[in-house]
């Protein structure tokens, strides 16, 4: 640990030296704007804030976006699904795929002093998934995870139950990003309201419901493969507001009250572009769209004619165009284009075809139409009764549905929307009380389809997902699944994911809506801030010019 | 003899009547715990449930949960435990913030104070001004007040919030959109509270003003060659003030409802967001806080309006 502390000093001068000779050598008619400038502050406003600041625990989006400028990950992951060094400089996976060996960097500490090291490591996997921790998220990404061994002071491996491919990308994720051992044994609490790790920034307070404050590490020599710097943060300070209204944010932003806001409102969207003073950037989230799920199990969609023609009967394309103003794209395949594995073969399936829906439902035998217009079989109206949380509703969703409705209306459905807040949404879920549901599964790969269609991960109490809402249940599909768990072939997994997309939509088990996309807007002297991989901003490359 | 017996009575009297409103107030105190509990408790959903919303955890974490805050125990034994816990002065561990209810509260009672405190002194200043400008004016003076009053209280606080924070924070820079340290992030929260209490207050107290001012002694005061301001100022104001003071108290509890919508626009710290999130969430103790809070202001604040009265009006006083 002491030679980590003397390796620091040298690394940063070697930075500053390069620094200085990059400024040297840059062309005359470089702008200022193009040479990164150290120091300054930036200040973020978000839409929302984590309850919860531990990654371990909390499954929130805003926690990873929180904790990511503190938290390091073993690994790296670029949007193309490959993998590369962080905390550690190199892996191998045993023949079995059951145990990882990492070797890990040895010049790390983190911001409290504590030396970065393979008990570290065995410590962070180990707080994860004890039930204390009540993990919502993180301890799902590795459900093999058997346990961490120390093989030496900078050599860990982790073992599995079973074969488990995605375990890389959901190390790369800041939900098991490495925390400093020492204030893990703080408890719930503490972790709660501050993080501490080996990241290019150190959180100074989060105070709920107005924000965190973040000034730089000025250690900070080990960022991931593939970041356009190294050494500290240009950035001395680093701010987020939690600006909940969209007016407002979109406001401070143009009054230059703040330098770049995430969740620009599509409304708003081309309001910020044609600002002189202002960029805009999107970037799609992988993993699961948003998506509607029948269900499969029992009801009227346990006939796939029946949701084959409630898929063709509504025009998804027209309605998302024109209500997100081309923000986010209508969907085809339940997974995102920008995931690694999305299979463009989905967008040729299953598109709007009001006449193809009309035929599908007589052969169903919903021929008859009771006095509202709506389609009946043997005296029961075709009714699909849909359990959306409206009290948790983002991005004008509940809009949306009811315009889903009015479309199915159309067709002679009857959509009907069941009475359901986050307190009663589980038990509905695990009983199977509903014909339809609804969400988005943003995660960092494919891998969001096992979640999703593995029969497995229908809702039940046992453990799981539970992500599997519309209840699908194909032996094809579970082995399908079950084989991209075992191979880390990119072009083996590629294929499997391919089959699941295809068969799915084929299958009518989902109604792809829309991708979501982080819509990012800022100042024009805010430079450089960059995606993860999971479509979070990033800000250890960012930096401000002077106005 | 004679003159000691009266006097010992009357402060009998008085020590019952005290002792009296204190078991009363507890009785208020006790009541809204016991029927926020019951609430919480009657609404769909159970609390292990809507601590993890609308994922779905391993059945290890929710049997941590359920052991974590003892869910599994009779609702009454909870119930009993948690009157327990209060009359130790503990108001137990928020199920959802990590961290205990007291100082859940606590970090946010400061920011709640400040808005309440500057929100209805405006209001009363205002609408004083506003009552004494207007009271037994011209027709025309009247009418363009009382329409004002009427947009006043029928404006949505959320609109008017977007509003002032568009004009004079976004386009004149005069205010911060956010950050609720210091005065200037407090005026434009402020004011938004204030608008709808103003207009309340100043229909009210106009009405009292002019039905004061219909009373003889005013006649009685002017014949004497009184000013009008003066008038209006110490004789009539006293008057119009009684009405005023009991709908005070009424307004409070309104006051708790426009502070969410206020600290969602201004993105302020308090107990309204804090109140909201709990009962979303079901978060009992946390709920259970604030309602203890509330009904303790609320009895001291209707306490303190009744010993108000008998400053505002000698008559009362005779009858204690």
């Amino acid at each position: 640990m002491y030679l980590t502390g003397r390796f620091a000093p040298p690394a940063l001068l070697l930075t500053t030296a390069l620094a200085l000779s990059a400024c040297g050598t840059a062309a005359e008619s470089d702008t200022k704007s193009t040479k990164p400038v150290s120091g300054g502050i930036l200040r973020y406003a978000v839409n929302t804030e984590p309850s919860n600041l531990d990654p371990h625990a909390s499954p929130s989006d805003i926690t990873a976006v929180f904790t990511r400028p503190v938290l390091d990950s073993l690994v790296s992951l670029d949007p193309k699904g490959g993998v590369h060094p962080w905390l550690a400089t190199s892996w191998e996976v045993s023949p079995d795929g059951k145990s990882y060996t990492f070797a890990l960097r040895k010049d790390v500490t983190f911001s409290d002093g504590t030396p970065f090291d393979a008990e570290a490591v065995k410590a962070n996997l180990d707080h994860v998934v004890d039930p204390k921790t009540k993990s919502e998220l993180a301890a799902g990404l590795i459900t093999p995870y058997k346990g961490t061994e120390v093989v030496d002071p900078h050599t860990v491996r982790i073992t599995l139950s079973r074969p488990h491919s995605p375990l890389l990308s959901a190390l790369s994720t800041p939900y098991l990003g490495i925390q400093s051992p020492a204030t893990l044994k703080l408890g719930a609490d503490a972790l709660a309201r501050k993080v501490v790790g080996s990241g290019p920034f150190v959180i100074d307070a989060f105070t709920p419901r107005q924000g965190i404050t973040y000034h730089r590490n000025p250690k900070y020599a080990w960022p991931p493969q593939g970041a356009a710097h190294a050494g500290p943060a240009y950035l001395e300070k680093l701010e987020f507001k939690v600006l909940r209204e969209d007016s407002v944010r979109v406001g401070a932003l143009t009054s230059g009250q703040v330098d770049a806001i995430g969740s620009v409102p599509p409304v708003n969207v081309s309001q910020v572009k044609a600002d002189s003073r202002l960029w805009l950037e999107t970037r799609q989230a992988p993993g699961g769209n948003y998506n509607y799920y029948p269900n499969t199990q029992k009801g009227v969609f346990s006939d796939v004619r029946v949701r084959q023609a409630f898929r063709a009967s509504i025009d998804f394309k027209t309605i998302i165009g024109k209500l997100y103003f081309g923000v986010f794209q209508p969907a085809a395949s339940p997974i995102a284009p920008s995931t690694f594995g999305y299979d463009p073969g989905t967008e040729q399936l299953g598109g709007y075809d009001p006449q193809a829906a009309s035929k599908l439902l007589d052969e169903a035998g919903w021929t008859t139409r009771d006095a509202q217009g709506y389609r009946t079989k043997d005296g029961r109206r075709l009714t699909v009764r849909w359990m959306f949380v409206k009290m948790i509703a983002r991005e004008q969703r509940a809009v949306l549905s009811e315009q889903v409705q009015a479309e199915a209306r159309k067709a002679g459905i009857d959509v009907q929307f069941l009475d359901v807040t986050p307190s009663n949404y589980a038990p509905i879920a695990l009983r199977g009380d509903y014909d339809l549901s609804d969400y988005s599964w943003q995660r960092v790969d494919a891998d969001a389809l096992r979640d999703l269609f593995a029969s497995s991960n229908i809702p039940n109490d046992q453990g799981g997902s539970g992500a599997n809402a519309s209840r699908y249940s194909n032996k094809d599909v579970d082995a399908w699944l079950d084989q991209t768990l075992d191979t880390t072939d990119p072009a083996k997994r590629v294929e499997l994911y391919g089959k699941v997309q295809r068969k799915v939509v084929e299958d009518a088990a989902v109604f792809p809506v829309y991708t979501f996309n982080y819509v990012l807007g800022g100042a024009k002297k805010v430079h450089g801030i960059t995606w993860e991989a999971q479509a979070y901003p990033s800000f250890y490359d960012a930096w401000v010019s002077a106005p | 003899m004679t003159k000691a017996a009266p006097r010992a009575r009357r402060t009998r009297r008085r020590l019952r009547a005290v002792l009296v409103r204190l078991a009363t107030s507890l009785l208020v105190i006790w009541g809204a715990a016991t029927v926020s509990f019951a609430a919480l408790q009657l609404t769909p959903g159970s609390v292990a449930d809507a601590l993890v919303g609308t994922s779905i955890v391993s059945p290890q974490v929710k049997a941590q949960i359920i052991a974590d805050y003892g869910l599994d125990r009779p609702v009454l034994t909870q119930y009993l435990s948690y009157l327990g816990m209060v009359v130790r002065g503990d108001l137990g561990h928020s199920y959802q913030l990590n961290e205990s209810v007291g100082t859940a509260i606590w970090a946010q009672l400061g920011a709640s104070l400040q808005l309440t405190a500057a929100g209805m002194g405006l209001a009363l200043v205002l609408a004083t001004v506003l009552a004494l400008l207007t009271a037994k004016r011209s027709r025309w003076i009247r009418g363009v007040s009382s329409g004002a009053e009427l947009v006043g209280t029928s404006v949505p606080i959320f609109w008017v919030g977007i509003l002032l924070l568009t004009v004079f924070s976004f386009q004149l820079g005069w205010f911060p959109a956010a950050g609720g340290d210091g005065l200037g992030g407090l005026i434009l929260p402020a004011i938004s509270m204030a608008l709808p209490v103003t207009a309340l207050l100043a229909q009210v107290m106009r009405e009292g003003l002019e039905r004061a001012l219909d009373e003889p002694f005013v006649l009685t005061a002017r014949a004497r060659g009184m000013s009008d301001a003066a008038v209006r100022l110490r004789h009539a104001l006293r008057h119009a003030l009684l009405p005023v003071i009991t709908l005070a108290g009424w307004l409070f509890g309104l006051l708790l409802g426009a502070m969410v919508v206020i600290e969602q626009v201004f993105s302020r710290q308090g107990l309204g967001t804090l109140m909201l999130g709990a009962v979303t969430g079901k978060d009992l103790p946390v709920v259970m806080g604030v309602v203890l809070l509330t009904a303790s202001v609320y009895v001291v604040i209707n306490t303190l309006l009744d010993l108000l009265y008998l400053v505002i009006d000698p008559r009362l006083r005779e009858a204690t």
